[in-house]
């Protein structure tokens, strides 16, 4: 361990890291968190406990789907779902095939109107993408040799500047082990 | 010697002000004016302050003291990633501002991390420019007391150094302000607005000391004294930056490119001397500027 007192960093990361997760909107995603660090060794460790995402939408729920000629016409209603959407789309049927006409209105070149409509936006991702953009906000920057573990409980992601070390993997394995065991 | 002042007042009768910063040996550095308000930094002889003040009164406007007026300073983080910019470092070149100083912010290419930050000559060179440095650092007291403190141990210009943990002492700087770590949002709390004036004040006591060593050799002119003969340089006159000449305790960043206009400078005349005579004149390391270093009168009389 640091022979100096790192109180002041322990505090500040506390509260740097509950800034940027009301400043993302995923403060209540995120039911508990633990930040250990140690900058003799130095390695530095964000654990995470998941909370529940919202369920899982149709996209028949948040758009209205049409026929086109040669494929199906979205026209976007709620907006928060639509960079999901576009995101499975891109995925599923490829760039080339997704047409933007508007901000919300789409032509899908392929599947029709009740394949679209069926399709389903999984939430979890998308909870996924904002809390990791949280912890890559508070990680140090030089820090960037890593370790991560993830399962739908918690997440865990260790961090050091040269050769990662096996007692410091062990240490993040087992806090990982705490946060997932709720 | 000369100070600076702000005077913030109407453009009603501002001639006036101006024929009288003349009379009593002053200068005019920079006019500001939005409307009918005018801000205008002046520099007069320190003992002529009254005689302004009064004039000040009388023409309704506010005189105001910028103690860090007349002065360049770097604002310099470990990187330019969101882990260091803009919160504090942006915030602090603004309270320094707003005293007076004309800043300029800064990220190193390889500044980051604990063992692996290091500065390059390069910027080294570009920070020695300046008056005086302020590096903003983080969080962890072990990685500013072995690691960062390397970035300004070499650095020739008076450093302060801000940081988060309480530390008593560091090497290799002359003023330490503790107590601002990491930040994800602006300095708007009451504490932090006083950790922002604690640094201004510690630059300001960093540079005051500056002055009262080039005042034990003084220079040869005042900064100010040069500015205007410069200011009537054509390339001075075109370009449309924003302050095309900024002043230096002990010289000025004229902001036209070396090369072009190096023979032009060094032609000009103060009190009957070639400025190339009083003056080093060089290029700057940021490009298309030139930088005028006045000699002290000690080395213009002994010919150096």
């Amino acid at each position: 361990m640091s022979e100096h007192d790192e109180s002041f960093a322990d505090q500040n990361f506390d509260t740097i890291f509950r800034q940027v997760m009301q400043e993302l909107g995923v403060s209540r995603m995120v039911e508990d968190y633990r930040i250990k660090a140690d900058p003799d060794a130095p390695y530095f460790i964000i654990s995470l406990r998941l909370g529940k995402a919202r369920s899982s939408v149709k996209v028949s729920d948040m758009a209205l789907i049409d026929q086109a000629s040669g494929g199906s016409k979205i026209t976007i209603i709620d907006e928060n779902w639509a960079p999901a959407l576009l995101t499975k789309l891109w995925q599923l049927y490829g760039r080339d095939a997704v047409e933007q006409l508007t901000r919300f209105e789409l032509i899908v070149t392929g599947p029709g109107p009740e394949i679209i409509s069926n399709l389903e936006l999984d939430p979890g991702e998308e909870l996924r993408t904002k809390v990791l953009d949280a912890v890559w906000r508070v990680f140090p920057e030089g820090f960037k040799v890593r370790y991560n573990l993830a399962n739908d409980k918690a997440m865990t992601i260790i961090g050091t500047e040269h050769d990662m070390q096996e007692e410091w993997m062990k240490l993040a394995e087992e806090l990982h082990k705490e946060m997932g065991a709720s | 010697m000369y100070e600076v002042l702000l005077y913030d007042g109407g453009v009603y009768k501002i001639n006036e002000l101006y024929e009288l910063i003349e009379d009593v040996g002053g200068f005019v550095i920079q006019k500001t004016q939005v409307q009918v308000q005018i801000t205008v930094t002046l520099a007069i002889p320190e003992e002529e302050r009254p005689v302004i003040e009064e004039k000040s009164r009388e023409l309704g406007g506010k005189l105001i003291n910028v103690p860090l007026a007349g002065t360049e300073i770097a604002v310099v983080a470990p990187t330019l990633g969101r882990h260091h910019m803009p919160h504090p470092t942006c915030d602090i070149a603004e309270q320094l501002r707003r005293v007076g100083a004309i800043t300029v912010v800064m990220g190193l290419a390889r500044g980051k991390g604990r063992q692996t930050a290091q500065i390059s000559a390069d910027e080294k060179a570009v920070i020695e420019e300046y008056d005086a440095a302020v590096f903003v650092l983080g969080n962890f007291k072990d990685c500013i007391l072995e690691h960062k403190v390397r970035l300004f141990e070499d650095i020739d210009i008076p450093v302060v150094a801000v940081c988060g943990p309480e530390i008593e002492e560091l090497p290799s700087c002359e003023a330490l302000v503790c107590g601002i770590g990491r930040k994800v949002e602006r300095m708007r709390r009451e504490e932090e607005i006083h950790k922002l004036d604690e640094v201004a004040q510690k630059v300001e006591e960093v540079i005051r000391s500056k002055r009262r060593e080039l005042d034990e050799d003084p220079l040869f002119v005042h900064p100010a004294e040069i500015k205007d003969r410069v200011a009537e340089l054509e390339a001075v006159q075109r370009s449309l930056r924003p302050a095309p000449i900024v002043l230096h305790l002990d010289g000025l960043r004229v902001k036209i490119p070396y090369e072009e206009w190096k023979d032009q400078i060094a032609a000009v005349e103060v009190y009957g001397r070639r400025l190339g005579d009083i003056a080093s004149i060089s290029d700057s390391r940021l490009g298309g500027s030139t930088l005028i270093r006045i000699k002290s009168r000690s080395e213009v009389e002994s010919g150096q």
